[in-house]
């Protein structure tokens, strides 16, 4: 009883705070994607979306930019964090500050200088045609490659942290049995690293999928015209056609999309870990 | 003694706190006095936009009218339509004056958001395009071609929009905006459309002379900024841009060169949200800066067409090579009405195509 007195006193204010920032104006979304100007209640909204073909065709590269983005960050973000693992706390803390330096530097500056590295006259053609000895002209930006390498860009440091964080939590231990078990570094990371590290690997891909979701100034500004997201159609209903009804419907079938992905993920997980503890 | 001592340091401390409190209050009553003066000569929010804008709009607008009305003004960054919407929605609204482009004067004319001005208050004959009942035009923008000059010297690049269209004769990769509104425009203008004659839009057409241009298209561009990098870096060979942004490229050292030769000319206007709280102050700061005087001090830090046909004649010289020329029969005036009723239907049609 007292234990329970004293978890509502630590979650307590968090969830006060969460229930009137993020619940009510949820709640609210929900019911304008569901309510007319005139205040009754209609479902032409999602009629509308599911009728439409720009609707379909964003919703499917919204899709395929998010989760490509995510796994791309995480083949990346998984050997720095294993590297990570690996130093003395002292350097760790030098090179976790390395991996946040992404995140200080404005999009519209660093796609500048993506546009500069990766153009078709950039430093990497550059570089390509002096190796090669002729003109090289490899199209990297103004399509996925240059949506991909932005938003993994931005991405890494939420791969990295999670992943960092389970690996941390691995028994040491472990490691020195194995060796003395005769097992090789492949075998190691097969059987003991990656499967113990997969509880932040899920966390990783999760949050990262949800988060490029919302993202459209990065696929707008490397992207070519076919890379459109959601966001920039929901940008439009809100603020161009003021036309709240429709913004809001789009708002609530991303959420339900994603959370649909995560209760899968979390079953997912869940045979996962009932699968180890019957073997 | 020691009691004694005691309350000698407390009476201290007694008199250091009083001290500290009657300091503040004296430091502070002139500060409440002047919030209230401030209130009683009443308050005014506008609206604009950031960065350099903001500055300009300072110096040229508000500061002159605080000192002129002895009203105080707070600026704003970022006119945006849904805020206007959660303000007129909820009757809770803070803001006055709101510097809109085109489509959102015209939008939020359709919804109602909107003070009706009189028109008695502008000298109708000085502005370069009508007034509607809501808005009255604050300055153009002037969109044209832009080029790097030492990569494509004169007669290499393109200089209306019917060289812009001209592959064959300007091979290289070009970029348009990433949206309907001023893109049907310019694919009507150089499929030889009379500019007295773009209205109503022949939609089909445009798209069809679109579709021409497409593979030659690098980048549709979302954030106007890249309307110049994007040339700066070679990345794109010609770029639709305006001539503010590639004032600011040469300003900044880079062979950009623009054409004005063919232009195409946005409106910018000023509008009063309904149910302002400083309504009659918001119409003294239309009026003020609607001025010839104001108009071209504006300009002059913008670069901008002023909507006052006199305050162009009171313009800096430098300032004014940058402004294209009302008198050019091969440019084109925005039409803003005519969009509200077409710009949702379109730009869904626009997002489409581009998709395809």
């Amino acid at each position: 009883m007292k234990a329970r007195s004293e978890a509502w006193l630590y979650v307590g204010p968090a969830t006060l705070f969460l229930f009137l920032v993020m619940l009510v104006p949820l709640v609210y979304v929900a019911y304008t994607s569901v309510t007319t100007v005139d205040g009754s209640f209609s479902l032409a909204a999602y009629e509308r979306l599911f009728g439409s073909e720009l609707f379909r065709r964003t919703l499917w590269s919204t899709f395929e930019i998010s989760i490509f983005a995510s796994l791309s960050s995480l083949a990346l973000g998984y050997p720095i964090a294993m590297h990570l693992a690996r130093q003395s706390p002292r350097k760790r803390a030098i090179y976790m500050v390395l991996v946040l330096v992404p995140f200080w530097t404005s999009i519209l500056v660093k796609s500048y200088a993506f546009t500069v590295m990766l153009g078709r006259v950039g430093l990497v053609n550059q570089f390509l045609s002096w190796i090669v000895g002729e003109p090289v002209q490899l199209p990297m930006l103004f399509n996925r490659f240059g949506v991909m390498v932005g938003m993994t860009n931005y991405l890494i440091p939420f791969v990295v942290f999670p992943v960092l964080a389970s690996l941390l939590a691995i028994d040491k231990s472990l490691y020195r049995a194995s060796e003395i078990m005769g097992a090789k570094p492949p075998r190691i990371f097969l059987r003991i690293t990656l499967p113990l590290s997969l509880p932040g690997v899920a966390a990783a891909v999760l949050s990262t999928t949800i988060m490029s979701m919302g993202f459209f100034v990065i696929p707008a500004l490397l992207g070519g015209r076919k890379d459109v997201m959601m966001s920039n159609l929901v940008d439009f209903y809100t603020r161009e056609t003021m036309d709240w009804n429709m913004a809001s419907a789009i708002g609530v079938i991303l959420l339900g999309i994603v959370t649909l992905a995560a209760v899968g993920a979390g079953q997912l997980k869940k045979a996962g870990s009932r699968a180890e503890v019957q073997a | 003694m020691q009691k004694r001592n005691n309350t000698g340091s407390s009476r201290r401390t007694f008199l250091k706190t009083s001290g500290a409190a009657l300091t503040a209050a004296a430091v502070g009553m002139p500060m409440i006095v002047t919030s209230r003066k401030a209130m009683a000569a009443g308050n005014l929010v506008v609206v604009s936009w950031g960065g350099n804008y903001r500055a300009a709009v300072e110096e040229a607008l508000t500061k002159p009218f605080e000192k002129e009305f002895g009203v105080r003004v707070t600026l704003v960054d970022t006119p945006d339509l849904a805020k206007v919407k959660a303000q007129v929605m909820t009757r809770n609204v803070e803001w006055d004056v709101f510097d809109a482009v085109g489509p959102m004067a015209m939008t939020g004319s359709k919804n109602g958001y909107w003070e009706a001005l009189d028109p008695a208050m502008f000298d109708q004959a000085d502005l370069v395009a009508p007034m509607t009942k809501e808005a009255v035009p604050f300055y153009g923008f002037t969109g044209g071609i832009c080029w790097d000059r030492n990569r494509h010297p004169d007669g290499k690049h393109p200089e209306t929009f019917t060289d812009y269209f001209n592959v064959d004769k300007f091979p290289g990769q070009r970029t348009l905006r990433n949206r309907a509104s001023e893109t049907m425009e310019i694919a009507l203008l150089a499929d030889g459309v009379p500019p007295d004659q773009i209205y109503p839009l022949d939609v089909d057409r445009a798209f069809r002379v679109l579709d021409r241009i497409k593979p030659h298209i690098g980048k549709w561009v979302d954030q106007t900024p890249q309307t110049t990098t994007l040339v700066e870096t070679g990345q794109v060979d010609f770029s639709y841009t305006y001539a503010t942004r590639a004032k600011a490229s040469q300003e900044s050292g880079k062979p950009t060169g623009f054409s004005f030769k063919q232009n195409l000319i946005g409106l910018e206007y000023l509008v009063v949200l309904k149910n302002a709280p400083n309504k009659q102050n918001a119409m003294n700061y239309l009026k003020f800066a609607m001025r010839p005087d104001r108009q071209a001090a504006l300009m002059d830090l913008h670069g901008n067409t002023p909507a006052s046909k006199k305050a162009l004649t009171l313009m800096k010289p430098e300032v004014k090579k940058w402004l294209s020329d009302p008198g050019n029969p091969l440019n084109l005036i925005c039409n803003d009405a005519w969009w509200s009723d077409h710009y949702d239907e379109l730009t869904l049609k626009f997002k489409e195509w581009v998709l395809s």
